[in-house]
């Protein structure tokens, strides 16, 4: 695998909804174990553009390759399968199960479990979930909520559960980590922690991230590459400083007071 | 005043569930269920006292062997003991085997995957005819109309190939399950059950029509008779023989054939509740559960929610068409009236009464709206009518029992009994009597994986009813 | 256009009307022509041949002289449909859920608006009742089973539905299917408690039963006469005339108006001011008073009820509401009248077509199918669905 191979890839995707087009001509590249990010103002199509690549929306034009790999008419769960894994704007963690069991849902894709081996109890089905269990737990330290394994999901305070939304789509043992506003409702405390552990995931597991953050200061901070939208179209893309500088975002996106939003 | 009782009461639970105490109340309670149903074996108390009984086995803290053993007693020994003394009892615990089956299959669909099924009976209609037609004489009647069918025509079949079609039922009715379900790749939600309920309503009208152009199921009549396998030789003198003295009276082999059915029954809701679990327990459990609490973020996870919903169809209906075949065989008889809508609606009372998802829960659930149905309204019914046959009259509205109507038959009103169920558990217990309880694992890193209570360690599988008692 | 200029009280009125008669002729026109071409294609079939030798008469002649007949009860029938599906739609327009007890809400309109008229009966009023007391009567029947049903309907939301709202879809349904289980049987329990017998007969009085001819016509096996019975006239006029009072109330009133914006988005009505609550029941009460009135047109037509009598009018309802579009009022109208002729149609020549293989028991069955395969292929209906999308 060379730097130059092509990692996800989008060319001219539209996505429409009836006569709205809410992702215009998107052309989107990503490389390996790099942390990109997508902002732009409410309305800018970045979670349409986010749902397009993860297969939850069929793009009505363009083409998404991944390693490769059309994707573009994959259904979402197959695209996971490839190894692209996702978060959610408003969590979406399974609340009737245990932190661990949602975790383990995250490797459904990594079990090779047959039918045979689940009735039979099968030593390939022991083994593979004692080593899920183990991976869960490991998961669950990396992300920083260990000792929760057994608490329902939905009884954990907010930031755990972002953790834990995020250990669920690293059980996915992704190469693309797609995540959707990851820090949204976090304190600046939170926020600075999220931060560490997603060039942790960078570095250590050399998982590639695309971000979509509203928190200008994290996406400043992190991103390698910045990708701004709006009205569904690409308006600017850069390295964090001259996307800073730049007039059209400034006035696309951050607009008044943005001067003071990016020193402070 | 009212709370002190209540912990007052709760201490005495829990002393009673600990330690030695267990085992002393449970192996009491049996001997006194025992007795009581031996001593008056009309007696509807005494039959609940034993259902309890046996309940409790599962309910208090054991070590599991004991569990096993004691259950297995009760199953082998006490049931066809106390059945043969009064047969009726055997004719109820059928029932509730059948039926907790059939929950058992409804719940994969309604309880874990989160689809509601209201045609779920089609299938265990599926299995019915299947031994229904290859069973008895009707292959020779195609031609004939319902009714006029020769003295001497024979049967397709032998007997003892009602076994292989227990097997081919199970088979058969997956496959139909498939087809009934494919309609989940397109449908959403309350349209699915409507859907289904269509489907269920079709196949039930069919079997009612398909004795023109061809006689497939001799239509409102239905099929008779259908054969039950063989008895060996010699086996029911064998059993009077041994069972007897201890019975106090011989069974005839019709009788006998209760007995054999209840075994039969009971070899097919083990068979279930083992696949069940095991399937719960694991990834396909696991996404299926996923499915109902969030279909998306499931895709997302790489769940092919379509596929496995489909795997739940089949599954679910496998049970079903399994029990049609054991169903048919021990009635000798099937007509479209056993596969109505308001059968579909009863199974799905005893999942949502027993608490959707939860093993132990519909199985208790199908065992108190079997005796509820089979046993307490009878014996109401029955009360009333003797209260009708006496001179009997109510003091104050000087109201005389015997003109009360002979509609007024509470054995009647079992739609009034499942739709209260489910209206009230909706509302005030949607997690049923049983909720489904969490898989707790052993993990390193919590602290509550190293307190035990010293003895609940028994149930390793850990479907051992949780104190989790969510009340909502 | 003309229509477009009348002042909004008269085009709500008009409008319906005329929608309906178009809904009514351009159905019976597209099924009367596939039944003659059907006919057409089966000529010199064995259908045919059979027919010549039972009844001397070829199918084409046959299929022709039996259509007005066929197409008079479609309509009938479609008017019932049409108004029962009326209440599914409201409440799924609403509330975005099924109301599965609403078979039973017409049940119970049914049999209390022939309570009332047996409660006459016994009075000794009915027996000498003229022809415009008779129709007084049969009037004060509809209020009665409209005020049952639509009272009915009111107290099962507030008692078994609301409680529920906001918890996953399937829990207020299969609440409403254990409604609709106890509904069946607390009728049966007070119609057998009060005479031991849970079926009841509607009442013969005034001219229901005559029968007014129509019109006459010569075909080669002789004159075919065509008849309507005056009980079909009165379903019929009586529907029309609820089911454009209802586009009335919805269209052109300001409760209407807030019924369409809890639809839109109930959270932003109630910001708006609206009742939400109040506006909800207010659409069961609407939606089980119309049931409740077809249910006594129902009885009026075919004469015997029983408390179970619900479960097919209501499933085929339910058909109508969603092949039209479920939440479209307009939808609903011509879903039920297409059902109402399909159904009338397969009950008529289906024995005939398949030469006695299938009767008309597969009315039925051809309903559900139906109804399961617009759920698959198009579920948004013919007119398309009007509910709102709510995340």
């Amino acid at each position: 695998m060379t730097d130059n191979e092509p990692f996800l890839v989008t060319e001219g995707v539209v996505k429409r909804f009836g006569g709205l087009i809410a992702v215009n001509k998107m052309d989107f590249t990503i490389d390996r174990g790099k942390i990109y990010s997508i902002i732009g103002p409410n309305g800018a199509g970045k979670t349409t553009f986010f749902n397009t690549i993860s297969g939850i929306y069929r793009a009505d034009e363009g083409s998404i390759t991944f390693k490769g790999k059309h994707i573009g008419r994959m259904s979402a769960d197959a695209i996971t399968a490839h190894r692209i894994a996702r978060t959610f704007q408003n969590i979406r963690l399974f609340s009737s199960m245990t932190v661990v069991e949602n975790i383990m849902v995250g490797g459904y894709t990594r079990l090779r479990q047959s039918p045979l081996d689940i009735l039979l109890r099968l030593k390939r089905f022991r083994d593979e979930e004692r080593a899920a269990e183990i991976k869960a737990e490991e998961l669950m330290e990396y992300v920083g909520v260990h000792g929760l394994g057994n608490e329902l999901a939905c009884n954990l305070p907010y930031g755990a559960q972002r953790r834990v939304e995020i250990a669920r789509a690293l059980a996915v043992e992704p190469e693309l980590l797609l995540l959707d506003e990851p820090t949204a409702g976090m304190n600046p405390h939170e926020s600075e922690d999220a931060l560490i552990l997603f060039r942790r995931l960078r570095d250590e597991l050399g998982i590639a991230i695309l971000l979509i953050e509203h928190d200008m200061r994290v996406v400043m901070k992190v991103s390698e590459r910045i990708t701004v939208m709006d009205y569904g179209e690409k308006i600017a893309e850069g390295e964090p400083k001259d996307i800073a500088a730049n007039p059209k975002v400034i006035e696309a996106y951050l607009g008044r007071g943005a001067a003071s939003g990016l020193s402070a | 005043m009212k709370n002190s009782m209540r912990e007052s009461l709760a201490r005495l639970a829990n002393h009673l569930n600990t330690g030695r105490n267990p085992y002393v109340v449970s192996i009491s309670l049996l001997v006194v269920g025992t007795a009581l149903v031996y001593l008056s074996p009309r007696s509807i108390l005494a039959f609940l006292v034993f259902a309890g009984a046996t309940a409790m086995i599962y309910f208090l803290r054991m070590n599991k062997t004991a569990k096993l053993a004691l259950a297995v007693f009760v199953a082998v020994v006490l049931v066809p003991i106390l059945g043969a003394r009064n047969i009726f009892y055997l004719e109820v615990i059928f029932q509730i085997a059948v039926f907790a089956a059939l929950s058992l299959g409804l719940n994969i669909v309604v309880g874990f995957s989160g689809i509601l099924n209201l045609g779920y009976v089609a299938f265990y209609a599926a299995g019915a005819y299947l031994w229904g037609f290859f069973g008895s004489q009707q292959a020779f009647l195609l031609h004939e109309i319902p009714g006029t069918a020769p003295l001497d025509t024979p049967f397709l079949l032998a007997p003892e190939w009602f076994y292989v079609f227990v097997l081919l039922g199970i088979i058969v009715a997956a496959f139909v399950g498939l087809l009934l379900g494919l309609p989940v790749l397109r449908v959403r939600g309350d349209y699915l059950a409507i859907v289904t309920l269509g489907f269920g309503e079709v196949v039930r009208q069919l079997v009612n029509n398909l004795d023109k152009p061809l006689n497939l199921t001799n239509g409102p009549q239905g099929i008779t008779p259908i054969q039950k396998p063989t008895l060996p030789q010699g086996v029911v003198d064998a059993f009077n023989a041994v069972v007897g003295p201890l019975v106090g009276n011989r069974v005839t082999p019709s009788q006998f054939y209760n007995i054999v059915f209840y075994f039969i029954a009971l070899i097919v809701v083990l068979a279930a509740i083992v696949v069940t679990h095991r399937l719960d327990d694991s990834k396909i459990g696991r996404a299926w559960t996923a499915i109902r609490e969030d279909e998306l973020a499931a895709t997302a996870m790489g769940i092919p929610a379509n596929k496995l919903k489909l795997a739940a169809f089949a599954v679910g209906a496998s049970f079903a068409g399994g029990m049609g075949v054991i169903f048919a065989a021990s009635r000798t008889f099937v007509s479209p009236d056993s596969f109505n809508f308001m059968q579909s609606i009863g199974v799905l009372t005893m999942v949502i009464l027993g608490g959707i998802g939860s093993i132990p829960g519909v199985i208790i659930g199908a065992a108190v709206v079997i005796i509820l149905n089979l046993q307490v309204l009878q014996s109401f019914s029955l009360y009333l009518t003797q209260l009708r046959q006496s001179d009997a009259v109510i003091p104050i509205l000087n109201f005389a029992w015997k003109d009360l109507s002979t509609q007024l038959d509470p054995a009647k009103y079992q739609r009034l009994l499942f739709g209260l169920i489910l209206v009230l558990m909706m509302i005030y217990r949607p997690a049923g009597l049983i909720p489904a309880s969490r898989r707790i694992r052993e993990l390193k890193g919590t602290p509550d994986a190293s307190v035990s209570d010293g003895e609940t360690n028994g149930d390793a599988n850990g479907d051992a009813p949780e104190e989790a008692d969510d009340d909502r | 256009m003309r229509i477009a200029q009348l002042p909004v009280s008269v085009r709500e009125i008009v409008k319906p009307i005329g929608r309906m008669v178009v809904f009514v002729v351009g159905a019976g026109a597209v099924f009367s022509a596939f039944m003659v071409l059907l006919a057409l294609v089966f000529k010199g079939s064995a259908a045919d041949r059979l027919l010549l030798e039972s009844m001397d008469v070829g199918i084409l002649p046959y299929t022709v002289s039996i259509l007005p007949q066929v197409l008079i009860d479609g309509v009938t029938l479609g008017f019932v449909y049409a108004a029962i599906a009326l209440g599914y739609t409201m409440v799924y327009g609403v509330l975005e859920f099924i109301n599965f007890a609403h078979s039973e809400i017409f049940a119970i309109g049914a049999f209390a608006g022939v309570e009332f008229l047996l409660f006459m009966e016994r009075l000794g009023i009915l027996a000498g009742a003229g022809p415009l007391f008779a129709y007084m009567l049969l009037m004060m029947a509809v209020l009665a089973g409209m005020m049952a049903s639509g009272a009915t309907a009111v107290i099962v939301e507030r008692t078994a539905y609301r409680p529920l709202r906001g918890a996953p879809r399937i829990v207020p349904l299969i609440s409403a299917i254990g409604v609709s289980f106890v509904l069946q049987d607390l009728i049966r329990l007070v119609e057998s408690l009060t005479s031991g017998q849970f079926h009841r007969i509607f009442p013969t009085f005034g001219n229901f039963d005559d029968r007014v001819s129509l019109f006459a016509f010569e075909m080669k096996m002789g004159t075919v006469y065509v008849d309507i019975q005056v009980k079909s006239i009165v379903v019929i006029v009586a529907a029309v005339l609820m089911l454009a009072g209802l586009n009335y109330i919805v269209n052109a009133t300001r409760v209407g108006k807030a019924i369409r914006a809890v639809a839109q988005d109930r959270s932003s009505a109630s910001l708006m001011g609206v009742y939400v609550n109040g506006i909800i029941s207010f659409t069961f009460l609407l939606g089980g008073a119309l049931g409740g009135a077809a249910g006594v047109l129902y009885a009026l037509k075919f004469t015997r009820i029983d408390p179970f009598i619900g479960f097919f009018p209501g499933m085929k309802a339910f058909t109508a509401a969603v092949l039209g579009g479920i939440g479209n009022l307009t939808g609903a109208l011509l879903g039920g009248i297409v059902l109402g002729m399909l159904e009338s149609f397969a009950g008529a020549y289906l024995t005939t077509f398949t030469m006695g293989a299938m009767g008309a028991e597969y009315k039925d069955i051809i309903a559900f199918a139906i109804l399961i395969l617009i759920l698959i292929f198009r579920p948004s209906g013919l007119l398309g669905e009007q509910v709102s999308q709510k995340a």
